[in-house]
């Protein structure tokens, strides 16, 4: 189902350049061939709930172990499928983001541009959001020619950690 | 990324996809998609800009109660402060997959 709103369609493209818009339209099927959706309803109010966020954008906390970008120059069909922790309090200084198909400076430089961790927090000031969880979450976008480790062993060990914490809402946020 | 959001979907958790190339949709089934026309490496707004992120946020966590069926994808309002040609989110240096590809091509 689609519903537009005030009758604008996001213009997916309006960014990428005709180079990309070729590249990726390859991979969009016409018609739909997606698998059944899976459904987790919602059971509380926003302000009741505990929300964790998600970001491709290849962030890892200083001192933990970056996203390899190494690897993906030597092999470029490949890309980093591990995941990071990320601490509820962090910041552009206590991060570092590794993605090699972005300009990563912005993120560097404010956080909240992919992972808006300060927003979420005053949100829950204002009493709009029941909590922040206390963990948050990155993988690299980029998986080149198999996903299959990102969905069969990063995702749901992902799932297991949001569900360890008691996380209502999820919000993921690709780069 | 839609495939972690369906993961986390399947362990019982709803989810809400941000995302600028939603038509993706039609090969992976996202349980709730909030489309945004951002450029790629700010979905939720510039540098410093506190009431764009702040509304983007917003928006997109209002899809929790408005989507009222799995594959709802909501095109979200906001319009980027800067024109295509001058709004800057390349790597410096073009990734390897489109140097390789590039070169491909010719």
């Amino acid at each position: 189902m689609t519903t537009t709103n005030g009758g604008r369609e996001v213009d997916p493209w309006r960014f990428a350049g005709g180079f990309l818009k070729k590249v990726l339209s390859r991979n969009i099927p016409d018609p739909p061939n997606h698998p059944p959706i899976p459904w987790a309803p919602v059971t509380k109010p926003l302000s009741e709930g505990k929300v964790a966020l998600l970001t491709t954008a290849g962030i890892s906390m200083r001192g933990d172990t970056p996203f390899d970008m190494d690897g993906e120059r030597k092999r470029p069909t490949w890309g980093d499928p591990s995941w990071r922790r990320i601490a509820a309090t962090a910041t552009a200084e206590s991060i570092e983001a590794n993605h090699l198909h972005i300009d990563t400076s912005y993120i560097e430089r404010d956080l909240n541009v992919a992972l808006p961790l300060d927003r979420l927090r005053e949100l829950v000031d204002a009493g709009e959001v029941g909590a922040i969880a206390d963990s948050h979450y990155s993988v690299m976008g980029y998986q080149g020619a198999s996903s299959a480790t990102l969905e069969n062993e990063s995702a749901p060990e992902i799932a297991e950690s949001m569900s360890s914490e008691e996380v209502d809402f999820a919000l993921l946020a690709p780069v | 990324m839609g495939l972690v959001a369906r993961k986390i979907e399947e362990r019982g958790i709803p989810t809400v996809t941000l995302n600028m190339l939603w038509p993706f949709q039609a090969g992976i089934g996202m349980p709730r998609v909030a489309a945004i026309e951002h450029p790629f490496g700010r979905p939720y707004g510039d540098v410093g800009d506190r009431e764009v992120q702040s509304a983007v946020l917003r928006a997109g966590l209002a899809l929790f109660a408005d989507a009222g069926e799995p594959g709802t994808v909501e095109h979200l309002p906001f319009v980027w402060h800067e024109e295509p040609e001058e709004t800057k989110w390349h790597p410096a240096e073009p990734s390897p997959i489109i140097a390789f590809l590039k070169k491909r091509s010719g």
